[in-house]
């Protein structure tokens, strides 16, 4: 499953962005000493940055530079091949992760991360999915998309060290997720237990910049309300980190809301437009800068950056986004 | 030399069992420390204890212009570490004075760069490294007041406003005093008895408000019983010394000691009003407007009235010796409006109000053991009960303008 798709170079670290932060809608977090400001009305003309401005290094946010592209740049799609396996392997574990910086949480897992591994398969594949609970609750993957009622994670409970394999043909194509259907279902999911499933349709989409997000959130005091949120697991992960693309081809974002508690979650994406298809199964797209989407909604986003240089996205729930729901692209020639 | 040698086996009989009582402490200390030693696997006999909660104590929350200043205490048996701070539910940079992790009852200021909305309220929340998040409200965001000589003089102003006038102005009803019959005079003793009650009460309910509020590991009640226990104890004994130096008559106390007495008990009480009003303009919670200082200074007459009662028998009383007692019962009203003003702790607050609780209820019984032997028809007259049952009817009523 080796990353395929681009030349581009996102493994560089982002330094000296600091003058675009003073046009960031977040500046009052970057550098809200209000004493400082008061002096540099008197003095100079720019206020001091020198408190952690929210992008780039000094952003409060857990990870290294590639801790999560394996689950920020799926798999390659393949070519339609009939008769095609797909095979798959998750495996349930309970994990301490640190989803905001120094804040760790006792989370549900498929294969150590939350969200768990990206799915891919092309449509009528078939996909055989080995499910191993090696976790200390009973467990299922229930998956979206058209399947057997057998095959479908709700009644075949998987308990602590079994196993269980699903097997059904990819349909139909989109952006899908799954998650685990054991009861209590809000616990289960909120812990971890949940990932994007994609399903390229026959006829390959246009070459493009592939990106996953899976919208989430964890309520690490068990209030009933989410203390960070973010795409792909840490707070703010992809400020401190940014997401270096090309502009001369199309980003196109695998889009998934899997957040518990909220009603809802969005994207909203800074200095452009992008054509948005609900779910991805369909050649309907709307042209928007923000999309809003309900728990288990999702689809399919499409850029062609018009221009160069640090593109904020966020969710355009303001508290969310202040929670750690917020990143940049680095757009560049 | 029989009886001798008799009385030197007894005295080392007496000296053995008196080292006996060593034995009990050795044995515990022993006990204790197999216990420790068996890391604590007896009691997983009955079960695992569940995990800390590992919330954190917000102590106060400072606003100075552009920066929130955080204190936060770790109550915990185990060490707690400072991972994330929020500002009305957004994680914002912060600045720690010292170390994230903190060791049990140890503190730490988070300075948060903010721009903070006057008059508006405001959460901070601190997010352990276990994810809890404890949270700390203002009520409505003011600058706190800094250490400025301006503030110093403002707050000595305060004190002196609701404390010292209104007792002085208390004591200007001696003369009339001095005039009034056995029977009266006895009703306004019973009076400063009634309003003494009505304060310790009162002391003791804000003791035990507080204390509810702190850490369990502070100990609440405990530290409120240690309060009340020590001033009442301590006061009882400068009674004690106050009757035998000759003021009072078999051991009752009158006249000028009684005063003084009475004085010292407005006054430890007079400390604790002046520490909540302080703390709370401090910490934004009280608009200390005209009206509330106004309702302290009608509260606090009836003090003065209280501590000229026991004097109204004895002639020539100085203006000095006035001023003096009007001093002891007012100035710590100042004094506390400074502590409460600038260096807020719990733990104090409760302090105060317990000591002032005990102070309180030592001197009602002082005044009433002086009332049953001075009153015309002791304590059951009813000019002994209508003045008791009308000091804690004024507290009360002039308690509703400050309420």
């Amino acid at each position: 499953m080796s990353n395929s798709r681009t030349g581009v170079t996102r493994r560089q670290l982002l330094v000296g962005a600091a003058p675009v932060v003073a046009a960031a809608p977040f500046a009052g977090l970057a550098f809200a000493n209000g004493r400082e400001r008061e002096a540099s009305h008197r003095g100079h003309d720019r206020p001091h940055a020198g408190h952690a401005a929210m992008i780039g290094p000094e952003v409060p946010a857990p990870g290294g530079p590639h801790d999560l592209d394996a689950l920020t740049y799926p798999p390659a799609a393949l070519p339609y091949e009939p008769g095609r396996i797909r095979e798959y392997s998750l495996v349930a574990q309970d994990v301490d992760v640190e989803v905001a910086l120094g804040v760790t949480y006792p989370a549900w897992t498929y294969n150590g991360t939350a969200p768990g591994p990206v799915i891919r398969a092309t449509e009528d594949d078939l996909l055989r999915v080995r499910f191993a609970n090696g976790g200390s609750h009973p467990h299922t993957i229930h998956f979206h998309g058209i399947h057997p009622a057998n095959m479908d994670g709700v009644f075949e409970i998987v308990n602590p060290g079994e196993e269980f394999t699903y097997e059904f043909p990819a349909r139909p194509y989109g952006m899908h997720l799954y998650h685990c259907h054991a009861t209590p279902l809000k616990k289960h999911i909120h812990k971890g237990l949940y990932g994007a499933f994609i399903i390229d349709p026959r006829e390959p989409r246009p070459p493009a910049q592939e990106l996953v997000m899976v919208m989430n959130g964890f309520d690490t005091d068990g209030d009933g309300e989410n203390n960070f949120y973010a795409v792909n697991g840490p707070a703010f992960y992809y400020a401190k980190h940014p997401l270096r693309v090309s502009r001369s081809q199309t980003v196109r974002i695998y889009l998934a809301n899997l957040t518990e508690f909220d009603l809802i979650n969005s994207f909203h994406l800074h200095g452009d437009f992008f054509r948005y298809y609900p779910t991805g199964s369909t050649d309907h797209f709307e042209y928007t800068d923000t999309v809003m989407l309900c728990q288990g909604e999702r689809g399919v986003i499409e850029i062609d950056f018009a221009n160069t240089g640090l593109f904020m996205f966020h969710a355009h729930q303001s508290e969310f986004a202040e929670l750690g729901w917020m990143g940049f692209f680095d757009v560049q020639d | 030399m029989e009886s001798g040698s008799l009385a030197e086996r007894s005295r080392a009989v007496t000296m053995r069992w008196r080292l006996w009582a060593l034995v009990p402490i050795l044995l515990l200390v022993g006990t204790v420390s197999l216990f420790a030693a068996s890391g604590g696997s007896l009691l997983d006999l009955v079960g695992r204890s569940p995990p800390p909660a590992d919330e954190f104590d917000i102590r106060r929350i400072e606003l100075e212009p552009g920066e929130i200043r955080i204190r936060v205490t770790n109550p915990q048996r185990e060490d707690l570490t400072i991972a994330t701070v929020t500002v009305d539910d957004a994680i914002v940079p912060y600045e720690l004075d010292g170390s994230a992790t903190l060791e049990r009852l140890r503190s730490a200021t988070v300075v948060v760069p903010y721009d903070w909305v006057e008059d508006e309220p405001l959460s901070v929340g601190i997010t352990s490294s276990t994810g809890i998040q404890t949270t700390g409200d203002v009520a409505a965001a003011v600058a706190t007041p800094g250490p400025t000589a301006e503030g110093f003089l403002g707050y000595a102003l305060i004190g002196f406003m609701v404390g010292v006038l209104p007792v002085a102005l208390g004591l200007l009803w001696l003369p009339s005093l001095r005039r009034a019959a056995p029977d009266w005079l006895a009703a306004f003793m019973a009076l400063t008895g009634g309003l003494l009650t009505f304060l310790a009460l009162d002391a003791l309910a804000e003791a035990l408000e507080l204390q509810a509020a702190l850490p369990g590991a502070l100990g609440g009640t405990g530290l409120v019983l240690l309060g009340v226990g020590a001033s009442y104890l301590g006061l009882t004994f400068v009674s004690q010394r106050f009757a035998t130096a000759g003021a009072g008559r078999g051991g009752v106390l009158g006249g000028l000691a009684l005063a003084t007495l009475v004085a010292i008990g407005i006054g430890l009480h007079n400390l604790g009003e002046g520490l909540a009003i302080g703390t709370s303009f401090a910490l934004g919670e009280l608009t200390l407007g005209t009206f509330l200082i106004i309702g302290f200074m009608v509260h606090n007459v009836t003090e003065g009235l209280g501590i000229a009662a026991p004097v109204a028998e004895r002639r020539g009383i100085g203006v000095g010796r006035l001023a003096l007692l009007a001093l002891v019962a007012g100035a710590p009203t100042i004094f506390g409006a400074w502590i409460g003003g600038y260096v807020t702790n719990d733990v104090l607050a409760v302090l105060f109000f317990a000591v002032a609780a005990g102070a309180a209820l030592q001197v009602v019984v002082e005044v009433g053991r002086y009332v049953a032997r001075r009153a015309p028809g002791g304590l059951t007259s009813g000019y002994v009960v209508g003045g008791f049952l009308a000091g804690i009817a004024i507290m009360y009523l002039t308690g509703l303008l400050v309420g």
